[in-house]
């Protein structure tokens, strides 16, 4: 007896850690899971911030983007941890209440917390920048090859890199630790002991008044929508607030009393004939509704914020390409400077690069639309007219009008004409007013933009008519010959270099079409890089955090599998209702979040000239797709309990 | 033995629910192997209320989780209404569970998240009782456990005695050929046992409900018609109510026990 005692007393507060650290695995590899994954994430981040092939591509921009990024980083890691960490408190509280039961004090038994949380701090660093430094060179690679930057890239150790992940665990880490000195001071032993019971009861719901706060949230998200359509007018910036106010709050209503109330109305039309499906997933959700309502709102409106992110993202890099063509018909183009014009193709010529020079003449006017067309454009603009013959014949693709018509191209501002009734009316001032009909906005340019007028396209007929009417020999409406050059894809490169020559240089901007899409290429591939990264570290974050709580609801619900199961139901059977339920955890997030985006994206879309259906519609996809993962893992977990229940 | 060969011809009268033969059951792996139950024969006739006593470790809980199909015999024969568990697949043991067994658990087991008429309409819900059926069933047997004005209460809202009738109501919703119950009154204070105890014997006197009840109280056991002591994994000896007034039935169980030995202290 006194040797077991002493073998007791022996038993110094590091050993006690080792072995209940060894004995708790299970429990902990949850908690360590997140904290490996989020230093792994973020230190892959940082050290793409500090590499040199990066910092080397980066103008300013860059540099800020990535700063941006790396604080919403930590925001979203730190949350995570503190989650997962609260889950992990609770399931070991049993066992902290144990500690005190056999006499440690308070004090010894958040030592003891601390310490561990300490190991498993330092573990996790070790462990995730070491799987880091493997990962992050894929990383860098995608990004180089997103920005479409294509020479050797090696990724170099970082200390700026450790150093920066370290101490921003290090703050992760006092964040916990507080929350662990917290639970053991603040909780009395008693409520240690019974806290994996806790949950509420269901209540009735006051009929009334749940009633009207159930309607009111479905009524907030249709009129938050319904203004998302709306917005754009003098009050623009008040209207995204108040569509973001009534989405939240709409979103939390839902989640809070409309669920439960619906939920509650088909129960109490069963008349207890609620059948086991029901009774595993009905039941249980309105049961632990009202705890879960708030993380509820939280990942959704957090999934709408990414989705939308992400899918924009992605639009703009996928429609650059055409989003450029759009702007630039021409590779690059000179504004009465017939004499570059020819120089810059005798150099063309003599470097074997093969073009096509092509001349189109412009006159540019005074108009006035019939009335201000939409609430950021003026009536009166400067507009130049342009025959459609002869653009057919420079080689773009465009159609020819009737005689007293026109099709407008600005694509600057096209997409705020989308709510305009077609046709209108655009008059001319001169001596007499001379009326064209708009019968077409298009979606693309005529000219260069770095003409920076609007451009109408008339038919040959009406553009000569005009021409004798409103061009003068000189002043602000004289002819203007535009030479317009088109080069062959693979020699766009080596012409561009020739053009970006400062003898060529007649006016600011200097823009051609190759520099300007490689130049989109870059800053529309680094935003989708960064949309896409944080978009990924924020859908494993929630995907894991809906993940662990089913894992906690599963253990807590064994007793229930173990008594269905006795009392005759299959594994297959109880699975039935739990997949039920999985469907309502998972899906109601992920399909709130998807309308609230989808609407979103629709309300942002004046911001895309070109179809961003497919581009949307993938990002979307694969975002649904990887949080359905941890779905099925749920699934998976739940199906092992109830296996082992009986 | 003797005696058992007597009153198995005495009661061929009677349709038996359940014939066990040379049961069985041993855990553990070679080398480490302990027998538990070691070739029990046991026949409950229709109509019958049993009671298993024993001590602890007599084997008790083992032989009802071989008889209700929630463990396996290691060896023997279990025919219930005529059919072999032993030889059913799991599936089938599940829907012979939820089609012809009851179950009443010491701890209640009910799920916290139905209320009381949920509960006990629960085995129900995959059968092809129609609702209206279920509806009057369920009328009649909340009437006769007198829990009829808690429907609508969760489990978390009523008292221990009435979660209990609440358990048993859910054994009877199906109108089982026997119902098997584990120690029903080992959370409850006395009032409220010998109050279910009562009603289980009129259920079972006036409906005619087979029970099979394992408990280590003398007191739970005086209200069945027959009483079977175990004793190491064997069955000691079997004791009939017949005519006797339960007073004297429950002196009679005492006696055995105290033959028995060991048990009574802890169960007194």
């Amino acid at each position: 007896m006194s040797r077991l005692c002493s073998g007791v007393t022996a038993l110094t507060l590091f050993d006690l850690v080792k072995r209940s650290m060894r004995k708790n695995i299970k429990h902990y590899y949850l908690y360590f899971f997140a904290l490996i994954l989020s230093v792994v994430l973020y230190f892959v981040f940082a050290t793409l911030q500090h590499d040199a092939a990066v910092a080397e591509q980066g103008t300013g921009t860059m540099g800020t983007a990535f700063q941006v990024a790396g604080i919403l980083l930590i925001v979203i890691a730190g949350i995570f941890i503190v989650y997962a960490n609260a889950i992990f408190l609770k399931r070991r509280s049993r066992e902290i209440g144990l500690y005190q039961l056999i006499g440690l004090t308070k004090r010894a038994v958040a030592r003891l917390l601390i310490l561990e949380n300490m190991l498993l701090g330092i573990m996790a660093l070790i462990v995730g920048i070491a799987v880091g430094m493997l990962v992050s060179r894929v990383f860098l690679l995608l990004l180089m090859k997103l920005i479409g930057y294509e020479a050797f890239i090696e990724v170099s150790f970082s200390t700026a890199a450790v150093t920066q992940t370290f101490f921003v665990f290090l703050a992760i880490f006092v964040l916990t630790t507080i929350q662990m000195v917290f639970t053991v001071y603040r909780n009395s032993l008693l409520s240690l002991f019974n806290s994996e019971k806790q949950g509420q009861h269901p209540r009735k719901p006051k009929s009334a008044v749940s009633a009207v706060l159930a309607l009111l949230g479905i009524g907030l998200i249709v009129f938050g929508y319904w203004l998302s359509g709306r917005m754009l007018n003098a009050m623009i910036f008040f209207n995204m607030l108040a569509v973001l106010a009534t989405v939240i709050l709409g979103t939390y209503l839902i989640f809070r009393v409309t669920i439960s109330w619906l939920l509650y109305r088909i129960r109490r039309n069963k008349n207890g004939h609620l059948g086991l499906e029901n009774s595993l997933s009905l039941a249980p959700l309105m049961h632990r509704m009202k705890s879960n309502a708030n993380s509820l709102t939280i990942i959704t409106v957090l999934s709408a914020m990414t989705l939308t992110m992400t899918a924009a993202a992605y639009s703009m890099y996928y429609s650059t390409e055409r989003e450029t063509q759009a702007i630039m018909p021409f590779d690059f183009m000179f504004e009465n400077e017939a004499g570059l014009a020819d120089d810059i193709s005798e150099e063309l010529e003599s470097n074997g690069i093969s073009y096509q020079r092509e001349a189109v003449e412009t006159f540019v006017v005074p108009a006035e639309f019939e009335e201000k067309p939409a609430p950021f454009l003026e009536r009166a603009t400067d507009i130049a007219v342009l025959s459609s013959e002869q653009l057919q014949q420079a080689g773009l693709d465009v159609d020819v009008p009737a005689n007293g018509e026109a099709s407008f191209h600005d694509v600057s501002v096209s997409t705020l004409f989308n709510s305009v009734d077609l046709p209108f009316d655009l008059t001319f001032q001169d001596e007499g007013p001379t009326t064209l009909s708009i019968t077409e906005i298009a979606q693309y340019n005529v000219l260069n933009w770095s003409f920076f007028t609007s451009q109408i396209v008339v038919n040959e007929e009406t553009y000569q008519s005009l021409k004798a009417q409103l061009a003068s020999e000189t002043g602000d409406s004289a002819l203007q010959q535009m030479d317009g050059f088109h080069i062959a894809e693979e020699d766009m490169a080596a012409a561009s270099a020739i053009y970006q020559q400062d003898k060529y240089k007649v006016s600011e901007p200097h823009v051609d079409y190759y520099s300007s899409y490689e130049g989109s290429v870059q800053s529309n591939g680094l935003l989708i890089f960064i949309a896409g990264f944080l978009g990924l570290v924020f859908l494993i974050s929630t995907g894991s955090i809906l993940y662990f709580k089913q894992m906690t609801e599963a253990e807590q619900e064994k007793q229930s599998y173990a008594t269905l199961r006795q009392l005759g139901f299959t594994v297959k059977d109880i699975m039935r209702g739990i997949v039920r339920k999985q469907a309502f955890v998972f899906g109601l997030p992920l399909a709130i979040g998807l309308a609230h985006s989808i609407f979103a994206i629709q309300a942002a879309s004046f911001l895309f000239r070109t179809d961003i259906l497919f581009p949307a519609s993938v990002a979307m996809g694969v975002y649904a797709l990887i949080y359905l993962v941890f779905a099925v893992l749920a699934v998976g977990y739940y199906k092992k309990t109830v296996k082992a229940a009986l | 033995m003797t005696t058992e060969n007597k009153t198995m011809t005495q009661q061929t009268t009677k349709q038996s629910v359940l014939q066990a033969h040379n049961v069985r059951k041993s855990f553990g792996t070679r080398g480490n192997v302990q027998q538990v139950l070691k070739g029990i024969d046991l026949r409950v006739a229709e109509g019958e209320f049993v009671g298993i006593m024993g001590a602890s470790g007599a084997g008790k809980t083992t032989l009802l989780n071989v008889l209700a199909t929630i463990d396996r015999a290691t060896e023997g024969t279990i025919l219930i209404d005529g059919a072999d568990i032993s030889k059913m697949k799991d599936v089938e043991l599940s829907a012979f569970r939820r089609n012809q067994l009851g179950f009443i658990f010491q701890d209640y087991n009910l799920l916290d998240t139905l209320t009381v008429k949920e509960n006990i309409l629960l085995p129900v819900s995959l059968g092809k009782m129609k609702k209206q059926a279920a509806e009057a069933q369920f009328q009649s047997i909340a009437k006769i456990l007198d829990i009829e004005a808690l429907a609508d209460k969760y489990p978390h809202e009523i008292s221990g005695g009435q979660k209990q009738r609440t358990s048993a109501a859910r054994a009877l919703i199906n109108q089982p050929s026997l119902v098997f119950a584990d120690e029903p009154t080992g959370a409850l204070d006395s009032k409220s046992a010998s109050s279910l105890l009562g009603t289980m014997a009129d259920v079972n006197k006036q409906q005619g409900v087979t029970i099979m009840m394992v408990t280590h109280d003398p007191l739970a056991s005086s209200y069945c018609s027959r009483v079977v002591f175990l004793k190491d994994g064997n069955v000691y000896s079997e004791l009939y109510k017949g005519d006797k007034t339960r007073q004297a039935f429950f002196q009679e169980i005492l006696n055995v026990q105290a033959v028995l030995g060991g048990d009574s202290v802890d169960a007194l």
